[in-house]
């Protein structure tokens, strides 16, 4: 039997082992290490001079070992930060001074993209300030069926956006080339889609109630917060990332993780509520329980990324790729790219991403401008099953009892979003300039 | 007692007793992947040096506080005594491209000068070749026949170990010229040049070759590298058409870029004209503004005419079918042949032929023969006479089914090689203790 005939059966054992696993265990990251194990195991008898799998299924652990670490540390900090009544104070003095509904919104969206862009998890959006964009919005008239639709879609532009995008860094890292030029590429597309979203969400919404009344319905007033003790820990990070770029060669390397926990270490400074150690821990806890799934979920793909890239499944999806017509994925790509991140949330960089930056590569591209593109199609597929986190989070958060009606509403500013990064695959030169 | 059961160990004892089972499968695939890793880790090379060495000395030499760290790594020079030019030939500053360390041993075991000096390094970046490609599945070793049986050589990462330097930052800012890379970039020798006396260890270790050029008085310096054939510079030498305005530089901060007084161009286009002949190379000229690479920084901070040299080598290029030993010695692959079929490779690959390890190194042997060659022809003071096995006598050897690189390399448990052996590693070690 052919190369070509062993990896496809492969391919489709993987399939159906992912598939028949996130049925049972309704977990796509386990289901990705299962799928990782049985096509190795499955590999080594069709290839056996691959040798024992168990060496490269462990290294896969260690490929995004840094970005769990990323994920850790970012998340820590903004829940020690928004522990310390910061995130509420600063809701409420938005509400009270802001009486403006637009003016309201676009500053609830810029604030939802912060969490997600520092830490690169949409959810991390969600559960810092999905509950006060929540309360602030039902009380301007906006429906709960478009309120689920602004917190979802903000939670996912803000994982896309930069400074850290997983899936750009997870398909630079995979093509070799370097994780700059992203931050206009992937900006623009945000802040338009985003203006589309809230014009959606907020068109027609009638402001019923006064800013006491709304202020009445918040989380109270912390005491002893004062402005610099809510920019201070923003500052601090805001710095660090400026040291490192400014001043690369006069100070250690500090690396990510440990820039946001010194970040957490000001915000704990800066917490003027009396918080015993024991609430801290609790606070860590609750961490690592949000964030154990996002964890889980990187450090699968690598696994799986292995066991693809060694039994040749890899190359078979790849050769596929790269051998498709253009036409073919500027139409496919808005359908396949949200459905296999649904499936294997951050994997689809590796799974689709990879090969299609090859191919695009090989026709001479710019893939600077496609990757940048594709990491705004994959966050898309987050309301897609089987795991479809940040839809099912914002449904949620919001008592949203209708998911696919919530989905049917997110429809227009997602269509928006996939086409604007649709163009851009297909006229990337156009769009080289904002880098 | 039970339900005190239930409530310490949060699930019931059914559960409780899978998890033990997925933990203990989980150490034992620890504890085998472990000691793979130590394997690979401190795994010792051994060869033998020809009678023509008259030295050996250390990065550390170059740059003291390399001792004692996995950068470190020996330094063999062959002087004829002779008036004459001086070369210096880069090994492995990829270990995941071992046709470039395997070209240097032939070089080191065979190497008979007649004119001038020849500085060999055999592995530039040491620490790198002690992890596999996290994510890519390489094989950790690749094996060599030779009439004294099998020969293991490791294989190894694009960067240097995590272990010897970590973390990354955010992003990777190059010494001196500002420019942003990718953060892993940082581990990378051939990103890292003109590197800095005190700063990372891969940027000491760029540092340590940079002081090798200038302190040797270096008038030809060589980088050996493979490439995958997805990427336009596979076969390729690479050399500066223009060198940086030092002075200029030194007394204004402004990078200018001017004609040099020698040029390394043209002896590459010479080179690859004639070498032309024998197998298909080509030549290109080093772009001024992408910092950190030896064929732009080298020409850049030192007064030696440079030249990168690249081979095809597939398994770089990730689209391949099962990642085994034979893939990386053969280079036999299905997918890219059709990949090159439909004219998306940058190589003529043919699936028969491959792209085998004596090819690739018999390339790199006669690809900086000829460099050397034409320096002496366009600048007669620079003339080096020197010999090692070539690409036609490999080719040769194979034709009568021979293991042509086994046949250069020289038994070091033989009583007459004894004295000749080295084992490299990134400290010194007596012989007799690896044999």
């Amino acid at each position: 039997m052919s190369v070509t005939m062993l990896t496809l059966i492969l391919l489709i054992i993987m399939i159906a082992v992912f598939v028949v696993s996130s049925i049972f265990l309704k977990s796509p990251d386990i289901s990705m290490v299962i799928a990782g194990v049985v096509i190795a195991i499955c590999g080594l008898i069709m290839f056996p001079e691959l040798g024992s799998p168990v060496r490269y299924l462990v290294e896969g652990l260690f490929v995004n070992m840094d970005l769990a670490m990323l994920f850790i540390a970012a998340s820590i900090f903004i829940n020690i930060y928004s522990n310390s009544g910061a995130v509420s104070t600063l809701t409420r003095g938005i509400v009270k001074y802001i009486h403006n509904k637009w003016l309201l919104m676009i500053i609830m969206g810029v604030l939802m993209l912060i969490p997600g862009a520092l830490t690169g998890a949409g959810s991390v959006s969600i559960f810092v300030l999905g509950g006060l964009v929540d309360t602030v919005f039902s009380q301007i008239g906006i429906t709960k069926r478009r309120r689920t639709v602004f917190i979802f879609f903000f939670a996912i532009l803000s994982a896309a956006a930069p400074p850290i995008n997983l899936w750009t860094m997870l398909m630079t890292a995979q093509a070799n080339m370097p994780y700059v030029g992203f931050t206009w590429l992937l900006l623009i597309p945000i802040v338009i889609a985003g203006a589309v979203c809230i014009i959606y969400c907020g068109w027609g919404a009638k402001q019923d109630k006064t800013p006491e009344q709304i202020l009445a319905e918040l989380p109270p007033e912390t005491p002893g917060m004062t402005w610099w003790r809510i920019v201070l820990p923003i500052v601090a990070i805001i710095i660090l990332f400026i040291l490192g770029l400014y001043l690369p060669w006069g100070l250690p390397v500090l690396g990510l993780p440990l820039m946001f926990i010194l970040a957490a270490v000001v915000a704990f400074l800066c917490n003027p509520k009396k918080t015993t150690f024991k609430e801290y821990v609790g606070i860590i806890n609750n961490t690592m329980e949000q964030v154990f799934p996002l964890v889980a979920n990187v450090l699968s793909i690598g696994v799986l990324q292995s066991a693809m890239a060694a039994t040749g499944v890899r190359g078979l999806l790849g050769s596929f790729c790269v051998g498709l017509p253009l036409v073919a994925i500027y139409c496919t790509i808005l359908i396949f790219g949200p459905i296999m991140q649904g499936c294997f949330n951050y994997g689809v960089s590796v799974v689709l991403g990879g090969p299609l930056i090859f191919m695009f590569n090989t026709l001479g591209m710019d893939v600077t401008v496609i990757c940048a593109a594709l990491s705004l199609i994959f966050p898309l597929g987050d309301s897609l099953p089987p795991s479809r986190i940040v839809g099912r989070l914002a449904c949620v958060e919001t008592g949203e009892k209708s998911y696919l009606k919530f989905f049917a509403a997110a429809l227009f500013p997602m269509l928006v979003l996939g086409g604007m990064a649709v163009f851009m695959i297909v006229k990337p030169a156009w769009f080289a300039f904002l880098y | 007692m039970s339900a005190k059961k239930h409530v310490i160990w949060g699930s019931t004892p059914g559960r409780f007793a899978g998890k033990i089972i997925i933990l203990v499968i989980a150490c034992v695939f620890a504890a085998i992947a472990g000691y793979e890793f130590w394997t690979l880790r401190h795994y010792k090379e051994v060869i033998v040096v020809s009678e023509d060495l008259t030295e050996v000395k250390w990065f550390s030499d170059y740059v003291p506080s390399l001792k004692g760290t996995w950068l470190d790594t020996p330094v063999f020079i062959f002087d004829s005594g002779v008036e004459g030019g001086t070369v210096f030939v880069n090994g492995c500053p990829h270990p995941y491209e071992p046709a470039s360390t395997v070209a240097a041993y032939l070089m080191l075991e065979n190497i008979k000068v007649d004119k001038g000096k020849v500085i060999i390094v055999p592995r530039a970046n040491y620490s790198g070749s002690t992890e596999g490609m996290l994510g890519d599945a390489y094989p950790m070793f690749f094996h060599v026949d030779t009439d004294f049986g099998p020969v293991k050589f490791r294989i190894g990462d694009r960067y240097a170990n995590p272990l010897d330097q970590w973390p990354d930052p955010y992003t990777y800012v190059n010494y001196p010229s500002g420019q942003n890379l990718a953060y892993q970039d940082i581990r990378n020798l051939n990103r890292t040049y003109p590197g800095r006396e005190n700063g990372t260890i891969t940027e000491r270790a760029a540092y340590a070759v940079m002081e090798i050029i200038r302190q040797e008085g270096v008038d030809i310096a060589i980088d050996m590298h493979e490439a995958e054939i997805l990427y336009p510079v596979t076969s390729t030498y690479v050399a500066p058409a223009k060198v940086l305005d030092r002075e200029h530089f030194e007394e204004t901060g402004e990078m200018v870029y001017v004609e040099p007084e020698k040029s390394s161009l043209d002896i590459a286009m010479m080179a690859a004209m004639n070498i032309g002949n024998t197998f298909f190379m080509k030549s290109e000229a080093s772009p001024n503004t992408l910092h950190g690479l030896s064929h732009r920084e080298w020409a850049d901070w030192s007064d030696a005419l440079t030249f990168l040299m690249e081979t095809p080598e597939i398994f770089i290029d990730k689209i391949t079918g099962p990642r085994t030993e034979a893939l990386m010695t053969e280079g036999k692959d299905h997918f890219l042949q059709v990949v090159t079929d439909k004219g998306l490779t940058y190589f003529p690959y043919e699936e028969d032929f491959g792209t085998p390890l004596w090819y690739r190194a018999g390339r790199h042997l006669s690809g900086a023969l000829e460099v050397i060659n034409w320096a002496g022809v366009f600048y007669p003071e620079m003339e080096v006479i020197v010999s090692w096995p070539t690409y036609t006598e490999l080719e040769a050897l194979e034709n009568q089914g021979i293991d042509s690189v086994g046949a250069f390399l020289h038994d070091p448990n033989d009583p007459a090689n004894r004295d000749r052996a080295y084992v490299i590693y990134h400290k010194p070690v007596d012989v007799d203790d690896v044999l």
